[in-house]
């Protein structure tokens, strides 16, 4: 076991000082972005329609009723301060707070009628990024039986094969959290951690950072820009893993993140600055919009899954965490003056630059969180966890956008039609890269949920 | 002619403006999030709340681009406003968080010190925020979820001889006590989506401002009371909108596709507000008073 950054890995194989230069130097100077796009397209005749998912994760779980489900007609202790708005599509409505995603309605579809079995952040993100509550832990500590599932983006790392210089599954976002504890269900599981995600993430004063190498001073992306400094980065790291006595026990994960970091084209692929001023503002200023510019950058590359995370805990800023949707106070304030807006500009710019440069048609976006929030507003303006029924949207990858799919109560508290699970919203979008129940149990796995047959 | 004009007359001289927004000075410019500034009641400073990584604290700043923190709490802490004599800050503080936040609101001395509790609950979680003052400096006003819902109040500047104003399931929200002292001025939803209205000090005589097809919030007064300023996005943005006193003839007073939001008003009459038109979010200030 050897731990290096935050990333902890196991299973390892031996790789000699030599060996690993060898590696970073294949990355240097063997495979570029030509190769990996041909083993692309060799892929693709057993794939789906789409080939990626890029998983806006909306941690701390977004109200239904002031995004995608609003309910003008019920009772004003339930409805809250906001209109619906007429979309794209007739007849279907989002909120006034969403006016960018509501001219692109056409692009997505709105599932108003998900529910999950827990409103503990930690089981409902274990369900929600694995289809099970297997081996799920409870804000109280509690460790739910079964063996942890592996979330959907590793599942996509195990079928389509593990690739040296070029992971699978990409994190965008710190480790998920709730009430400061971390929460299980974001790595490989029972396929192991060759399959975790690779974690990046974003910083609006230090750009795009890279967990994996904090352990080596002053080792960044653009640090890495030219072979003088990429030398004097491979022989830090060398020497500081052989005085490790766990240099033999690096494993392929770690040779795979070291060759993406010290391939020029991977490694350019991190540099948001290489992308134009005004669409780096269009995604807009700040972590989230400028991690769903870097998933963009990801997918084009080749990855084929993407999760980013709206934040790493589930609390407000105000709350000690870092800006979480779990807003069981000020509900409405903070709602309406940054995680609307924020949500609005950066997924529609996400789908407008996807389908400006054609990939729209082969990525899948997932947009939606662990479960929503409480129907009735609670004594402090807020609303609290609510996992009989919530909303997300799906949109690209082949799907079929500008339509609804199910339908809540005239409260919205619980599903009247098509009730429907993460379980069945994953399985639709890995059905569509290509991953159904052969693939799946090739894989050693037993398929969950069923596909959502409309969207397909 | 005040420090304030001088400055903005220096600034135009030697500024290139957005050519879409010739009529607005940036005072700031490190692009953070920022919430509710106020200007001090000479005009020298003001104050804000910056989002800063896991941080919300407040900050005064001069006009020569000095800044400090008001205080050197370490929770969250925000909607700051001055005392009618400038001598004192009236502001919100989550002072209980982690636990799904108990806000209350302090009062400070302008040099950050005598840190007072004003309006407090201390039987359960609740929320009181976005204190404003009386014009005299003998009242203030905030809001409270204390009764179960969030609500106006009214009390002395101690906190003592508390009044709820209204009382309504809707939500109430971020009161400004006219000029005049006639009026308080808030955000309430019992109409549906968020619209003005006004209450008079003893929560009689609710009066409807707005009326729009729009989110209509953050009402503030000018100086002489004879316009209210306010966020709106009945045009499909966030805009300050500017309207007489009795919420008639509004009109688009930033007309920008970015965000603008939290308007305020210098002493002088300078519509002052955040926005993120230069990308990241900063305050400006109109560069002609009456604007």
């Amino acid at each position: 076991m050897l731990s290096l950054g935050k990333q902890t890995v196991s299973n390892c194989a031996k790789v000699t000082r030599r060996g690993l230069l060898q590696v970073g130097g294949l990355g240097v100077l063997g495979l570029g972005l030509g190769d990996l796009l041909r083993l692309e397209a060799q892929e693709r005749g057993t794939s789906g329609q789409a080939k990626s998912i890029i998983l806006l994760w909306l941690w701390g779980g977004p109200s239904h009723l002031d995004t995608f489900d609003l309910k003008p007609k019920a009772p004003t202790e339930y409805r809250g301060p906001y209109r619906p708005v007429s979309t794209s599509v007739p007849g279907i409505q989002v909120c006034e707070l969403l006016p960018q995603l509501a001219q692109r309605a056409d692009k997505y579809a709105i599932l108003r009628s998900l529910h999950s079995s827990s409103n503990d952040h930690g089981i409902a993100g274990t369900i929600g990024l694995t289809g099970a509550d297997f081996g799920a832990t409870s804000l109280s500590g509690q460790v739910l039986p079964g063996e942890l599932l592996p979330t959907h983006g590793s599942i996509a790392s195990k079928v389509f094969g593990f690739e040296p210089t070029l992971p699978r599954f990409v994190t965008v976002g710190g480790f998920l959290h709730q009430g400061h504890k971390r929460i299980t269900g974001e790595t490989g599981g029972s396929l192991g951690s060759l399959h975790d995600p690779f974690r990046l993430d974003y910083d609006a004063e230090q750009g795009v950072k890279i967990p994996q190498f904090e352990l080596i001073d002053g080792v960044t992306p653009s640090g890495l820009d030219d072979r003088a400094s990429l030398r004097s980065a491979l022989n830090q790291l060398s020497r500081s893993i052989d005085r490790s006595q766990a240099f033999g026990q690096l494993d392929q994960f770690y040779q795979q993140a070291y060759s993406l970091l010290t391939s020029r084209n991977a490694h350019e692929v991190f540099d948001l600055t290489q992308e134009p001023e005004a669409l780096r503002t269009r995604y807009g200023r700040y972590r989230f919009g400028q991690c769903c510019l870097l998933a963009r950058r990801l997918v084009e590359t080749g990855v084929r899954f993407v999760q980013v995370n709206w934040s790493s805990h589930v609390e407000p800023v105000e709350d000690t965490g870092d800006g979480g949707w779990d807003m069981h106070d000020r509900h409405f304030q903070q709602f309406q003056d940054r995680h609307a807006w924020m949500l609005d500009q950066a997924a529609s710019a996400l789908l407008d630059d996807l389908a400006q440069r054609g990939l729209l048609d082969e990525t899948i976006v997932v947009a939606v969180g662990e479960f929503g929030r409480t129907p009735k507003i609670n004594a402090k303006a807020g609303r609290d966890h609510w996992e009989q029924c919530y909303s997300g949207i799906v949109a690209g990858g082949g799907l079929r956008g500008g339509q609804v799919i199910g339908e809540s109560d005239h409260r919205a508290e619980y599903p009247v039609s098509r009730p429907l699970t993460p379980a069945d919203l994953f399985a639709t979008a890995l059905h569509q890269i290509g991953i159904a129940t052969t693939q799946l149990t090739a894989a050693g796995l037993t398929p969950r949920g069923q596909v959502i047959e409309e969207l397909v | 002619m005040s420090r304030l004009a001088i400055l903005l007359t220096c600034l135009l001289l030697t500024r290139s403006l957005c050519a879409d927004s010739p009529s607005f000075v940036r005072l700031t410019d490190d692009g953070h999030f920022k919430q509710r500034p106020a200007w001090s009641p000479d005009g020298e400073t003001f104050v804000f709340a910056r989002h800063q990584g896991a941080t919300i604290f407040l900050y005064l700043r001069d006009l020569d681009g000095v800044e400090r923190r008001l205080t050197e709490g370490k929770y969250s802490e925000y909607d700051a406003v001055f005392s009618p004599d400038g001598q004192r800050l009236l502001f919100s503080f989550n002072k209980a968080s982690p636990n799904q936040g108990d806000i209350e609101v302090y009062s400070i001395a302008s040099d950050g010190s005598d840190l007072q509790p004003v309006a407090v609950t201390r039987e359960k979680l609740s929320h009181e925020e976005w204190p404003c003052w009386s014009p005299d400096g003998k009242r203030i006003a905030y809001t409270s979820t204390r009764d179960g819902n969030q609500e106006l109040y009214t009390s002395l500047p101690d906190g003592s001889d508390e009044k709820r104003l209204t009382s309504d399931p809707a939500i109430d929200a971020h009161p400004a006590w006219s000029p005049d002292g006639t009026r308080i001025a808030f955000a309430t939803n019992r109409w549906g989506d968020l619209e003005i209205a006004t209450v008079d000090p003893a929560g009689k005589n609710l009066t409807r401002l707005t009326e729009s097809a729009g989110l209509d919030d953050y009402p503030a007064w000018s100086p002489d009371g004879k316009r209210l300023a306010f966020t709106s996005n009945r045009d499909g943005n966030f805009e300050i909108y500017v309207a007489a006193g009795d919420g008639s003839q509004p009109r688009n007073a930033t007309g920008h596709p970015a965000i603008d939001n939290f308007p305020t008003w210098s002493p002088e009459g300078r519509l002052t507000l955040v926005s993120n038109r230069d990308g990241g979010f900063d305050i400006f200030v109109a560069a002609a008073s009456g604007e």
